[in-house]
């Protein structure tokens, strides 16, 4: 009996507070703390989230002082949060059905788009009736924030990928970076030993677990984990077969160093442990922190799977997107976006040369600043180069358990480089992704 | 000094050796830390141990990239308000438990005591959808008020007045005081060695609080201290040296009351342990 | 590792009812006036808790029920499809395994590594006793993202341990700590006895300044060794905190998120993975199904309940 008391009470309180919720959101469908805030008091402001101060933060400012030109009143307030805050914020607001504490714009990661879009689609506004011209972006990059022909992002950093080289230590073994271009990865690990018996460098590092590299090889013969119709693909699968054997080769050969986090990535590029990098774009901002290297790097195209349908020298790691949420002044946002990111060459001259920010946004490329040469890539005009990269970088179909794929996928590498047969890791990882979507 | 206190003195020496070398392992990590914030970025990453001369300059970029005196303002302000409404709020609680005792006020604390025993990611939708139906979401109150009553603080207080003679409070009866005052005026003056322990471990758990403050505090001009660290890492380029700087200036306040309060701190947890 | 202090109550929970306070059947006014005080005084606490912990648990035991993606939810069919769907999850059962190896091997060694350094500071001859405890409960205070960042990099493979172990010829080549799964566990317990092994080691200290100095004294004229004083009498009256730590620990333990989650991000291949990571990378990192990490959720509760509840038991069969 008394424990019923007791638990009587508890169930008063709980009643209580339910009385409270219920009042509280009956009596003002929207009320809110930061509601006014973050959808712009003024109607002139627009409320930002980004992750990197250095990079997409400061093109949005830049991006903000391109469309004061036209609009003098027009400011921006803009957030600094991590993508995985970012993802964290997008999740709980959807879930707890409080659109209204989203930004206007937000920074969406392209392999996170669909999967975010899908599962809340109250979350993005479309951009069908914004203005923006989709086919001024390469179709593979647009291709991540369209959802059943429906574009919700405005695509600015397109992560794709690029081959940069240590010219110096090339040549102590006898090479040119022209060696390296347009070649098979089989070449490439051939002229990888070589490198490593003459100099002692390793070409490539990378962090142990972690898949970027496979999904690279991947992306690059327009291969992905699932199928059109959304099944997992990762058992038999020639091209992810083709990349883990390539990967495991290299990393037995000691031509690839495994590093345990990112910092120690960057370390080993920043204080010269290897010859070359195989990254996005994006890579150059942190390779340019190592001033005492300026001139000894190069840029070239990727290395292609030996014996794969569709195979290429082009992929893509990382990327982001500008979405505008559901919350969003709309007109204003969609409005800026197009003045700026899908419209403004100054936009895209000036955020170049300050953040190495590439655009994606094509008729940007005509711009002279992009065939620019850069000191510190021996005089290459590397942009420009990225840029014709970029536009044949095969689509990649990242789909809504992309997430998970991409787990499954580093788990099983892991596996197989402890010494699991292939086809047992691969089969479990392809299970694990099934039951993730069962 | 006599042979015989030479040889206690011998004695001790694996003694004293082995709580330096314990010393030394707890400490080392937070000596790094210290240092780091003196070395660049290149330097941290190599693992430098000795004092550099990058101070300033990580100092400059913490600055310039991050608004480091608002994140304290607002870390501070959480952690002030809910380390002392949670000592005010749990320990009437606590006293409440002890001191008017009954089977069924035992019977709640053990409900009480169920509600730590839930993963946080799991509560966190709801508490966030109940927190924006009552229009908190950016303020204090969000953070503070899911951190105020905690199942631990009122044990501990509820264990403490166990040690708080009953007699006290009967004289207090006699002469004529209300049982408010009884608390305020006899208990709380007593009891401050435990106030004392209980605000260090409200206060650290309150200032290192990362992921519901993270969720619920939308708009970033509100960021605490850990979520100052957390963006930083968030760039594709890490500059090491200022990261360290802003690890080291998060950690300072939790230090700092560590070190006025720790002797109360041991003494207050002799009053629970009764 | 955010919990309790004073579960030690809920060993002598028989000592308290012993007392003649408890509510007599027939009340005086007074009394009855002053048990509603009681009521009032505890008021405030209780519905703060019950508002802002046991509402959100209401919900998520009814989320438990439903599922389906993002904001497509509906209840399972049947309800409790969410519950037997975790007995095929090959991940879930693993970061079980791992956060079970974490408690059978961790919570031992700190707790008895604090004991022994409780015992050594408590000694009333002991010099610079405020630098030891000092230096020895100070990684407490050093938040997690903090302390995860500085563990990360000490054991980078060309981090400080690496060169040290090698500078001792300990070791022939780098060790990738964080990269295989043997020693990334191992890491991860490194760290948690490093942050927690000075907070429980306070708790001790509190303990062992309450036990009377005479006891120890009398054992020492009955000849008893230091080892067997320490055992027949001073373990003994530390029980009550004995179990309030062990408890705290395991709540901690099964609990545990920031150390998997900041330091080796349940890597290599999930085998650091712990229970509570994995349920907030179901919720928020892969396709959010908030309906199957509730009923996680709910496992990881009745998990902690059952250990406290035996620890209780066995902890209390002696008074």
């Amino acid at each position: 009996m008394k424990i019923l008391r007791a638990g009587a009470a508890v169930a008063a309180t709980a009643a209580f507070t339910l009385g409270l919720a219920a009042c509280s959101s009956g009596g003002s469908g929207d009320a809110t703390g930061g509601s006014s805030e973050s959808s712009g008091s003024g109607g002139n402001t627009l409320t930002v989230w980004a992750w990197d101060p250095t990079f997409n933060i400061y093109a949005m400012q830049e991006a903000e002082k391109v469309y004061q030109q036209d609009h003098p009143d027009f400011k921006l307030d803009i957030q600094e949060m991590t993508w995985d805050d970012i993802q964290t914020k997008m999740t709980t607001i959807a879930q707890a059905q409080q659109y209204d504490q989203l930004p206007d714009i937000f920074l969406v990661q392209n392999n996170a788009f669909q999967k975010n879009a899908i599962n809340y689609p109250d979350l993005f506004a479309p951009l069908t009736d914004s203005g923006i011209d989709f086919t001024e972006f390469p179709a593979g990059v647009a291709a991540y924030s369209t959802i059943d022909g429906v574009n919700y992002g405005v695509p600015f950093d397109s992560g794709t990928a690029v081959n940069a080289m240590r010219t110096d230590i090339l040549s102590q073994a006898g090479y040119t970076i022209d060696d390296f271009t347009d070649v098979s990865w089989d070449d490439y690990i051939t002229m990888g030993k070589d490198i490593l018996d003459k100099t002692g460098y390793p070409l490539l590092s990378g962090q142990a677990g972690s898949s970027d590299m496979i999904m690279m090889m991947l992306q690059s013969a327009g291969a992905s984990l699932f199928d059109d119709q959304g099944n997992p693909t990762i058992v038999d699968n020639a091209a992810l077969e083709a990349s883990i054997n390539v990967y495991s080769e290299m990393v037995k050969d000691g031509i690839f160093t495994e590093v345990n986090s990112w910092d120690e990535y960057i370390n080993s590029l920043v204080n010269g442990n290897v010859a070359s990098t195989i990254n996005g774009i994006w890579i150059s901002g942190s390779l340019q922190s190592a001033t005492d290297q300026s001139g000894d790097w190069a840029v070239t195209d990727l290395p292609a799977l030996s014996g794969i349908d569709g195979a290429t020298h082009y992929s893509a790691n990382g990327g982001s997107s500008w979405a505008i949420s559901s919350n969003a002044d709309y007109a204003l946002a969609s409005d800026f976006l197009k003045s700026t990111f899908a419209g403004s060459t100054d936009l895209y001259d000036t955020i170049l040369p300050g953040a190495g920010a590439v655009a994606n946004w094509l008729p940007a490329g005509d711009s002279t600043v992009y065939s620019q040469p850069v000191d510190f890539f021996g005089g290459q005009a590397i942009y420009a180069d990225v840029l014709k990269f970029a536009a044949q970088v095969p689509s990649n179909n990242t789909g809504v358990y992309y997430y998970e794929a991409r787990d499954a996928v580093s788990a099983a590498i892991t596996k197989i480089m402890g010494g699991e047969d292939m086809q047992t890791a691969l089969q479990e990882a392809q299970d694990t992704v099934e039951f993730a979507m069962s | 000094m006599t042979s015989a206190q030479v040889f206690r003195g011998l004695r001790e020496v694996p003694k004293y050796a082995f709580l330096t070398i314990v010393a030394a392992v707890s400490i080392g990590p937070l000596y790094f830390m210290a240092v780091s914030a003196t070395n660049t970025s290149n330097d941290v990453l190599a693992s430098r141990m000795l004092p550099g001369s990058s101070l300033i300059q990580n100092w400059q970029t913490l600055l310039g990239q991050q608004d480091v005196y608002a994140a304290m303002y607002h870390s501070t302000v959480n952690a002030v308000a809910t380390t002392v409404l949670a000592l005010v709020v749990s320990s009437i609680a606590g006293y409440g438990f002890e001191v008017y005792h009954s089977r069924n006020k035992d019977r709640l604390m053990w409900v009480l005591m169920l509600a730590m025993m839930i993963p946080f990611a799991a509560t966190m939708i709801p508490l966030f959808r109940l927190f924006a139906n009552f229009g908190l979401i950016n303020s204090v109150w969000a953070v503070v008020l899911p951190a105020i009553a905690t199942p631990l603080l009122i044990l501990m207080f509820r264990q403490s007045a166990r040690s708080f003679p009953h007699e006290i409070i009967e004289a207090a009866r006699m002469d004529g005081l209300g049982e408010l005052s009884i608390f305020f005026r006899m208990f709380v003056p007593t009891m401050r060695p435990t106030y004392a322990a209980a605000a260090v471990i409200t206060f650290m758990a309150a200032w290192n609080n990362f992921l519901w403050p993270k969720v619920i505090l939308v708009n970033a001009d509100y960021q605490t201290m850990p979520m100052l660290i957390s963006n930083f890492t968030g760039g594709y380029v890490i500059d090491y040296g200022a990261l360290m700087l802003a690890v080291l200036i998060a950690s300072l306040p939790t230090i700092v009351i560590f070190f006025v309060l720790q002797r109360s701190f041991v003494a207050g947890f002799t009053g629970v342990v009764k | 590792m955010t919990t309790p202090a004073a579960l030690t109550e809920l060993g002598d929970t028989k000592k308290s009812m012993k007392r003649p306070k408890g509510p007599s059947p027939k009340l005086s006014p007074a009394a009855r006036r002053r048990s509603l005080t009681g009521w009032a005084f505890l008021l405030p606490a209780a519905a703060l808790i019950g508002i802002m912990m046991f509402w959100p648990m209401f919900q998520a035991l009814i989320l438990s029920f439903k599922t389906g993606r993002g904001t497509n939810l509906a209840f399972a069919d049947p309800l409790w499809f969410n519950y037997t769907r975790m007995l095929h999850d090959e991940v879930f059962i693993q970061t079980i395994k791992t956060t079970m190896l974490y408690l059978v091997i961790q919570v031992p060694i700190m707790l008895i590594s604090a004991l022994v350094l409780a015992n050594i500071l408590n000694n009333p001859r002991l010099r610079f006793k405020g630098f030891w405890r000092t230096a020895i409960f100070l990684p407490a205070a050093i938040s997690l993202v903090s302390y995860s960042l500085v563990f990360r990099t000490i054991f980078a493979t060309d981090g400080l341990v690496n060169d040290w172990l090698l500078a001792l010829h300990l070791i022939d080549g780098p060790v990738n700590w964080l990269g295989q799964p043997g020693t990334a566990r191992m890491v991860i317990i490194l760290g948690l006895l490093w942050r927690w092994t000075g907070y429980n080691m306070i708790f001790y200290l509190a303990g062992l300044q309450n036990i009377d100095p005479t006891t120890i004294e009398a054992a020492k004229i009955d000849g008893a060794g230091p080892l067997r004083t320490f055992f027949s009498v001073t373990i003994p009256q530390l029980k009550p905190m004995i179990l309030l730590t062990v408890i705290m620990s395991i709540n901690g333990t099964l609990q545990m998120f920031d150390e998997s989650f900041n330091l080796t991000q349940g890597g290599p291949a999930n085998t650091s993975m712990t229970m509570s990571h994995y349920l907030y990378k179901v919720s928020f990192q892969n396709n959010p199904n908030f309906g199957y990490g509730a009923a996680l959720s709910y496992v990881i509760l009745i998990m902690v309940a059952i250990l406290a509840a035996i620890q209780m038991k066995v902890g209390d069969k002696r008074d």
